[in-house]
């Protein structure tokens, strides 16, 4: 870590910072677009179709249609950028990035490997240092501000199909993050924190014998709740009130085009992403090695790459569910968040905050 | 009058969700695994220009202007494939040729020009049931698209030599006989 700080001219802080956010920004950069070739060729083998795999590199290297992403990158950037005439341009401009960002930010406090200590200094792998007083708040305070970004889209765009998908949208994530929140409250109390690496080495370990000291297993129902609402979160489906091909066409953004769309688009992926990373750190025990108690011998890398496969285990779950559910229909999504999942997130920290008393 | 739509209750098994989504993603990920080990030779969908579909024996598609074994024509231009033709699109010249030297006769008609106007062609088939020759066959190739109208208009090199290659005959052009047509004696295999 000293030698790159004295190369750059810069204190090991700041190169370590620059480290840091290389990665978590190659990491979502890096994800995004394979995720979407996974999804669509995923989904073609769930439906038993073959999938797109025609776009070749030089007319030749196919790569299982991998290229695909890079096709429709380029695509995007050549399109024409069209707003349509009575938008209200700033806010239509601003849209995209109001998505886009609150996904990429929620990233700053997940822990994505081991702390470790080199020349006297103890360095981490998330973007904020743990103690500086957000924690686990702030991904859930970012994430919900990712309705902002369908909301502005959809008004912005002065249609009435993007303005009902808005509104839909919004309704339902704010309900939704109800449920949420008291689940995340259960995991707090009973690791007597919220900061991620705390909760990290909370679940350590192993639980009963025979499982991971993980929080699924420690708060089945909690993990449901979180679960759930990370969908909703998300706008995937079967919550995907936002667009509507039969009712609202597509939605939010039925407007947008080009690479706004493209951004739209991105920011679904980083979302899911995001909720991956959330969900990893909160039930799956981040980077934590199952079984394992004392990570102090385990690379750094090791550590890293358990982060990223469960990671990315996650986000090909997220895409599997959505091609296996139909959407709810609006009246069964709010029964099911205010009059199911709120219930049972409310038990769930009745019953963790019982067990705690004394 | 309306219809009653029967209202399906869930239990409350159901009503749970997780346990349906649970077999539900069981299912799918059945297929997927499924998808995913078939060979795509074996999978349902057919690769088009790589992989092609195997037609049905009585699939109308091109016609072809069928040829003896040595090479002539069959068809002897009598028009009733032009009478039958619903959609108007056979256009045939007739020519006499005599070739002393062969058996079948002294003078006989052929087609000088024979177009089948493939734009308008329904690919109904009665020009194949009208023939009292056989001489002209509805088979399997459907892959029929240009540029241009004209090239849409496929003369009688076109129809004799489409399928000269995928039956393993000679293909036969105007070049090499002009100006006569096919005729027995340079053909004769
Ligand atoms: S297939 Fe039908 S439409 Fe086509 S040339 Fe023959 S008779 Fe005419
Ligand atoms: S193709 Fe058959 S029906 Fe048509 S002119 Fe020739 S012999 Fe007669």
């Amino acid at each position: 870590m000293e030698t790159l700080a004295s190369l750059l001219h810069t204190s090991p802080a700041t190169a370590w910072m620059a480290v840091k956010v290389l990665m978590a920004f190659g990491l979502i950069m890096g994800i995004a677009p394979p995720l979407t070739w996974a999804e669509r060729r995923g989904s073609a083998m769930i439906q038993d179709r073959i999938g797109p795999n025609r776009a070749a590199l030089f007319g030749k290297i196919r790569i299982l249609g991998l290229v695909q992403a890079l096709a429709d990158g380029v695509k995007f950037f050549f399109k024409e950028d069209l707003v349509p005439p009575h938008a209200n341009k700033r806010l239509f401009w601003l849209a995209p990035l109001l998505a886009f960002v609150p996904a990429m930010l929620g990233f700053a406090v997940i822990p994505m490997g081991r702390s470790f200590l080199s020349g006297g200094t103890e360095y981490h792998l998330s973007l904020l240092d743990p103690g500086n007083g957000m924690g686990m708040l702030f991904p859930m305070a970012v994430g919900a501000m990712a309705v902002y970004g369908i909301l502005v889209a959809a008004w912005s765009s002065n249609n009435k199909w993007a303005i009902l998908g808005g509104m839909r949208a919004s309704a339902q994530m704010v309900s939704y993050e109800v449920g949420l929140s008291l689940a995340v409250i259960a995991i707090f109390m009973v690791t007597g924190g919220y900061d991620p690496h705390e909760i990290v080495k909370a679940q350590q370990g192993t639980f009963l014998g025979v499982l991971p000291n993980w929080y699924v297993f420690r708060q089945p129902f909690g993990f449901l709740v979180f679960f759930v609402c990370m969908f909703a979160e998300a706008n995937r489906l079967p919550f995907d009130f936002a667009e509507g091909e039969s009712e609202i066409v597509a939605g939010f953004h039925i407007e947008y085009g080009s690479m706004k769309f493209a951004l739209i688009g991105l920011a679904e992926y980083g979302h899911i992403l995001g909720a991956s990373a959330l969900i990893t750190t909160m039930y799956l025990g981040g980077w934590g090695i199952p079984f394992v108690a004392d990570h102090g011998q385990i690379p750094v890398i090791v550590t890293f790459l358990v982060f990223l496969t469960k990671v990315i285990a996650l986000c090909l779950v997220f895409i599997w569910v959505r091609w296996t559910l139909p959407r709810f229909r609006y009246d069964q999504l709010m029964n099911l968040g205010w009059k199911k999942l709120l219930p049972i997130s409310m038990a769930n920290l009745l019953y963790f905050a019982y067990r705690m008393r004394g | 009058m309306g219809v009653l739509v029967k209202k399906v209750e869930l239990t409350w098994w159901e009503r749970l969700y997780v346990v349906s989504v649970a077999i539900g993603m069981g299912v799918t990920f059945k297929h997927f695994i499924k998808q995913l080990l078939t060979p795509t030779s074996k999978r349902y969908t057919i690769q088009y220009p790589d992989m092609k579909k195997e037609m049905p024996k009585g699939y109308r598609g091109l016609h072809e202007l069928k040829r003896f074994e040595d090479g002539a024509i069959k068809c002897v231009a009598c028009f009733m494939c032009q009478e039958a033709c619903p959609a108007r699109c056979i256009s045939i010249e007739a020519e006499e040729f005599s070739e002393l030297n062969f058996t079948q006769g002294f003078e006989e008609k052929r087609p000088a020009t024979f177009k089948i106007d493939m734009l308008r062609c329904i690919f109904c088939g009665m020009c194949e049931e009208a023939c009292p020759k056989d001489a002209i066959w509805l088979r399997d190739n459907y892959e029929l698209a240009a540029y241009d109208r004209l090239s849409m208009n496929f003369g009688k090199w076109d129809l004799i030599n489409t399928y000269a290659e995928p039956d393993g005959k000679a293909r036969l052009t105007q070049a090499e006989e002009s100006p006569m047509t096919p005729s027995r004696r340079t053909v004769a295999l």
